[in-house]
């Protein structure tokens, strides 16, 4: 068994349990999407991203892609919250919508990079 | 310069994954913690100002407390993050610095400058294996003749010296072991303008594992070979490498035709040491070497190819050798290092007329010349030098002829890679007899008062000599003597020394003999000047005048001549 292997698995289906945690319930109503929730998954995503560098094996790229676009969905998603509510108001509907969306979207990515995970996985003969 | 980065990205990873930490739980300490407003109302941060105030504290720039002032809670937690972060920067940085500083990373970046390097080459280059004494030469050699050469050798300490001398064309370097066949790849053999490959280490089994790594990898590219074993040089030639140059034999080939035919000596020198000139006396070119008595101190390699070359040359030699039976030298060997008077008066130094200091160590050579020059002030004296360095001692104690290994091999090399016909010549020139010789070395003289020629080779084809082969193709004849001398032009006269036509080589061609497209001449002329043959070559209308013997005045009545012709 291989520690480094435990510890990158650990982290890219930690990304896609936040993700689809923060994703799930009405897609525009704000009481079903915390904002620590998306926190947590930007944060894991950006680890699992820097976890992949350096690897050049071409599912190391596609994984190193797929999380890139899961940082930038939910880097964005991020920024639409910070400016809708920089004046103390509460997310609207529309704006928690378009947030949501986008880490629908980040949840596609982050699948991917488990399916990837699990090919490779599946691919190690003893 | 994807392997720098992803050597950067795969060593950053630690650093980068402890930031992300320590600023993701900063940040989230910072909106967890609840302040107060100046109302006095309880208040959180949002996660906006969260990120906003960890990102000027973490890099120690501090705005001050915003939006509101801090609890002390608040502070409690910011003194905490401030250290941390101050921390896992230092981490971060200190990691990327040493991993600037780190070998690998810096063979990755020079590794990769060579390859752009061997990318952007637009000339033609040797690939010249080995930058010793040879190496040098031959590489200043190359950028004479603006040829870009590259050198690999495993030590960067020979190398770092190209950097001070300034060349014209900067050699690429690459240090990285010879005997590997990757690293004649990655020095672009493969490469369309790679011309050939030049293998002169120190060692004849290096050079061997050169040539045939060259061979198997790309037949195609000639592969020129120094060799000092007669097994070594065998083996070479026997997959087929194009040329194999032992200073030894060479020298040794040069000493029996200086005592047969100092004219013919004189006239190879001229045009094989085109580079850098011999130390060798005037008394020497001018009559040869004396065919009496040599004594050669020293029966190594080189002193086995000296006594081969002149043994049927010379009346009597006697050799000098401290260990005749390891040596294998003959039974009359006189036992000792010649370095002594009385080895010396034993060997008959008195009534010797050449003695040939031939041993490998340069303080033994130049005490042998210097005792044989005191105890006979007539003797011609032949040294070898060992080392460059020790060049100057030998000029200082008066040595006729002096051998520099390093010379005769880069001279030699030189010869192949940029003049083919002389090689050729020289290859045939043997055959000519004395008087030939002394007739020809007479008309060089007379054409360029005395000094050395310069020669330069005609190709008659369609690229390189378009006014003659247009000339031909009108059904024009040209002959040997046209494009060598002009009654008008005597200055660019030249003299042919060799015709090649379709692989078969006529030596000293007659001025009646007439040329034909991809014909190749050899000519020597007057150094430092334009040859009518160089003028010729793209000239339509001076072909027109010279050869077609079109000599009016009036430019227009010329026009319509030439028209009226063609």
């Amino acid at each position: 068994m291989n520690l480094e292997k435990v510890v990158f698995a650990f982290f890219i289906i930690l990304a896609v349990s936040l993700n689809f945690g923060f994703y799930t319930g009405d897609l525009s109503d704000p009481s079903h999407h915390h904002p620590y929730e998306l926190f947590a998954a930007l944060v894991v995503s950006l680890i699992c991203t820097v976890m992949k560098f350096g690897d050049r094996t071409q599912f190391g790229s596609t994984v190193l892609a797929s999380s890139l676009v899961v940082d930038l969905l939910l880097i964005a998603a991020a920024v639409i919250w910070g400016v809708a509510t920089q004046s103390g108001q509460p997310v609207s509907p529309e704006t928690m919508a378009s947030i949501t969306s986008l880490a629908g979207g980040a949840l596609i990515a982050n699948l991917l990079s488990v399916i990837l995970l699990i090919i490779e996985t599946s691919q190690v003969r003893k | 310069m994807s392997d720098i980065f992803f050597l950067i990205l795969r060593r950053m990873r630690v650093p980068l994954i402890l930031l992300i930490s320590v600023y993701a739980i900063a940040t989230l300490g910072m909106t967890l913690i609840p302040g107060v407003t100046p109302d006095g109302e309880p208040w959180h941060m949002s996660f906006f100002h969260a990120f906003y105030f960890v990102s000027f504290m973490g890099t120690t720039i501090g705005f001050g407390e915003i939006p509101y002032e801090f609890t002390d809670t608040q502070r409690a937690w910011v003194l905490v993050c401030i250290y941390t972060s101050v921390i896992s920067w230092l981490y971060g940085i200190g990691n990327l610095l040493r991993l600037v500083q780190d070998d690998t990373f810096r063979n990755a970046v020079a590794e990769r400058a060579f390859r752009l390097n061997i990318k952007r080459i637009d000339l033609p280059f040797y690939i010249i294996c080995g930058y010793g004494e040879t190496g040098q030469l031959i590489t200043r050699g190359l950028v004479e003749l603006n040829i870009q050469t590259i050198i690999i050798d495993h030590d960067p300490e020979r190398t770092s010296s190209l950097e001070l001398e300034n060349l014209t064309l900067a050699p690429i370097v690459l240090n990285a072991d010879i005997t590997e066949a990757q690293n004649l790849i990655t020095a672009g053999l493969n490469h369309e303008k790679c011309r050939g490959v030049i293998a002169v280490t120190e060692n004849d089994h290096t050079n061997l594992k050169i040539a045939v790594a060259s061979k198997l990898v790309n037949p195609g590219v000639p592969v020129i070979c120094r060799s000092e074993i007669q097994d070594e040089a065998d083996n070479m030639a026997s997959f087929g490498t194009d040329a194999i140059i032992n200073p030894y034999l060479t020298f040794g080939r040069r000493l029996s035709l200086l005592t047969q035919n100092p004219a013919l000596y004189r006239i190879q020198n001229w045009f094989i040491n085109q580079h850098s000139a011999e130390h060798i006396h005037q008394r020497v070119t001018q009559s040869g070497l004396p065919s009496g008595k040599w004594i050669i101190c020293g029966y190594g390699r080189f002193g086995k190819a000296v006594e081969h070359f002149i043994r049927n040359d010379v009346n009597d030699i006697v050799v000098v050798e401290a260990d005749p039976e390891g040596k294998n030298a003959p039974d009359t060997a006189v036992i000792g290092r010649g370095t002594e008077a009385k080895t010396l008066r034993e060997a008959g130094i008195e009534d010797a007329s050449v003695i040939v200091a031939a041993s490998d160590d340069d303080a033994n050579n130049l005490s042998i010349l210097i005792t044989a020059q005191q105890l006979n002030k007539e003797i011609y004296t032949i040294g070898r030098v060992s080392s460059e360095a020790n060049h100057m001692l030998f000029v200082r104690a008066r040595c006729d002829y002096i051998m520099r290994r390093s010379q005769v091999v880069a001279n030699e090399t030189l010869t192949v890679i940029s003049r083919p016909l002389v090689t050729r010549f020289i290859q045939y020139s043997s055959s000519l007899t004395r008087t030939a010789t002394e007739e020809l070395i007479k008309d060089i003289c007379l054409l360029t008062d005395n000094e050395a020629p310069v020669t330069w080779r005609l190709v008659i084809d369609e690229k390189q000599a378009p006014a003659l082969v247009r000339l031909l193709r009108n059904d024009g004849s040209l002959t040997v003597g046209d494009v060598c001398s002009n009654k008008s032009l005597h200055r660019e006269a030249s003299i042919p020394l060799l015709l090649l036509r379709g692989g078969m080589s006529h030596l000293l061609p007659d001025s009646e003999a007439p040329l034909f497209e991809n014909d190749e001449l050899l000519l020597c002329g007057r150094r430092g000047r334009q040859l009518l043959a160089q003028k010729l070559i793209y000239n339509n209308e001076l072909v027109d005048t010279m050869i077609n013997n079109n000599r009016h005045h009036i430019p227009l009545l010329r026009w319509l001549h030439r028209r009226k012709s063609s």
